[in-house]
């Protein structure tokens, strides 16, 4: 018999270290989310630029929520509830590669995490 | 009556277009992966489809969490390539199979699936990068396209023995369509990569080249195991490759695996393909 799979944000779930996007996810991280998915829109995307104070509060960010953006705290962001496919358009924004948001939210840096968890060869 | 000639399976990083797009494909980092499918587009351009059938998941980009359908079938005349933020890529635009789609759905509900019918939507990368890494990047594209949308990013995300069934329907709505056409099916996503939380960067190397030897002959352990399996296995993102489980049940119990293909990593994925025929 298949069960359902829910995983807690504070990674107490069954699965080690794996936010998944359940019903309590879905619940806190949907301001970040519906913010970051706005940025799809090339007129959100420069309305973000020119003023990311006024654009994150048109879409009412806590101002936990704000910090975390604002500081790009991809680690946080996540924790408060952000998915990985709606908060990395604000890297499209603001363009970091996603192995340094990989990195992060592993809490390693860059380097380490290109050999250590995806196995990358480096200067060879 | 129409005809399934292949089951392709084949993962959709979307760096993957990311990397076509900047003239990268011969880069020491990518050049290994991309030869890896010139078997495989030989194979498309001697077996001459006509009709594609890609199963993938909307990333945050047609849908969002206001309202997410586990299933979600394509009825248009045409798919435009959509922006995901980085501006609209040049990419052909896709035509659809607008009356199989129609056939497809009626097939569905007789057989107790519900889908959401998509008059007008755009494709992510979850389409656009199987189509790349099968056809190239041809003027127009070489088929008319159903893209059939799962919801594997909001829990809950089906089951694998669900979408194997869903195979089982799509092969019934194919074999009853009264036309001669050429049938492909692209299952797409995978393979295991994570990439949230402090398990990020997760690969699966062993898991990942055993399921592309073991899809085509031994798929009854994957349609066994859980949701749960999957994550534990391939990683939170890399349960995507439940939706390969619909390109084979869709097959012949008998398969040949006549390609295959393993890379990585693929940006932060284990990549790869394979191509299947039926054999009874």
């Amino acid at each position: 018999m298949d069960s359902a799979v829910s995983a807690p944000a504070d990674g107490t779930g069954t699965i080690p270290e794996t936010p998944l996007l359940d019903r309590k996810r879905n619940i806190a991280g949907y301001r970040i989310n519906k913010m970051a998915m706005a940025l799809s829109d090339q007129r959100n995307r420069e309305a973000f630029k020119a003023n990311e104070e006024a654009f994150l509060d048109s879409y009412g960010l806590t101002a936990e929520e704000k910090a975390a953006v604002k500081s790009r705290d991809w680690r946080e962001m996540v924790r408060l509830g952000g998915n990985l496919f709606f908060i990395l358009k604000i890297s499209a924004v603001d363009p970091v590669p996603i192995t340094q948001i990989g990195a992060a939210q592993a809490g390693m840096d860059h380097t380490e995490f290109l050999t250590e968890r995806l196995g990358k060869k480096l200067n060879g | 009556m129409a005809k399934i000639i292949g089951g392709l399976g084949t993962s959709h990083v979307p760096s993957i277009g990311v990397a076509l797009d900047r003239g990268l494909r011969d880069t020491p980092d990518w050049k290994p992966f991309f030869d890896g499918y010139v078997p495989a587009q030989q194979w498309m351009r001697d077996r001459r489809p006509d009709v594609a059938v890609v199963i993938f998941n909307d990333h945050g980009n047609a849908f969002f969490l206001d309202k997410v359908p586990t299933l979600a079938v394509g009825c248009a005349s045409s798919y435009r390539p959509i922006d995901e933020g980085w501006g609209p890529r040049d990419v052909p635009v896709f035509e659809g199979a607008e009356d199989f789609s129609w056939h497809f759905v009626d097939t569905l509900v007789e057989n107790h699936f519900d889908p959401l019918v998509c008059r007008e939507i755009d494709v992510d990368h979850g389409m656009q990068v199987p189509m790349e890494l099968f056809f190239g990047r041809p003027e127009a594209w070489p088929v008319k396209v159903v893209p059939v949308f799962v919801n594997t990013i909001q829990y809950p995300i089906p089951t694998p023995q669900r979408m194997w069934q869903l195979g089982k329907v799509l092969r019934a709505a194919i074999e009853s369509w009264p036309t001669d056409e050429r049938f492909v099916i692209m299952g797409t996503g995978g393979l295991s990569h994570q990439l949230q939380g402090s398990r990020a960067g997760f690969i699966n190397r062993d898991a990942d080249q055993a399921w592309i030897e073991e899809i085509g002959n031994d798929p009854q352990k994957y349609r066994e195991m859980m949701r749960e399996d999957y994550i534990r296995t391939f990683g939170s993102e890399g349960a995507e490759l439940i939706m390969w489980l619909v390109m084979r049940g869709a097959m012949d119990e008998r398969v040949e695996t006549v390609h295959k293909h393993y890379y990585a990593p693929a940006s932060t994925t284990g990549a790869g393909m394979v191509v299947l025929e039926n054999r009874g």
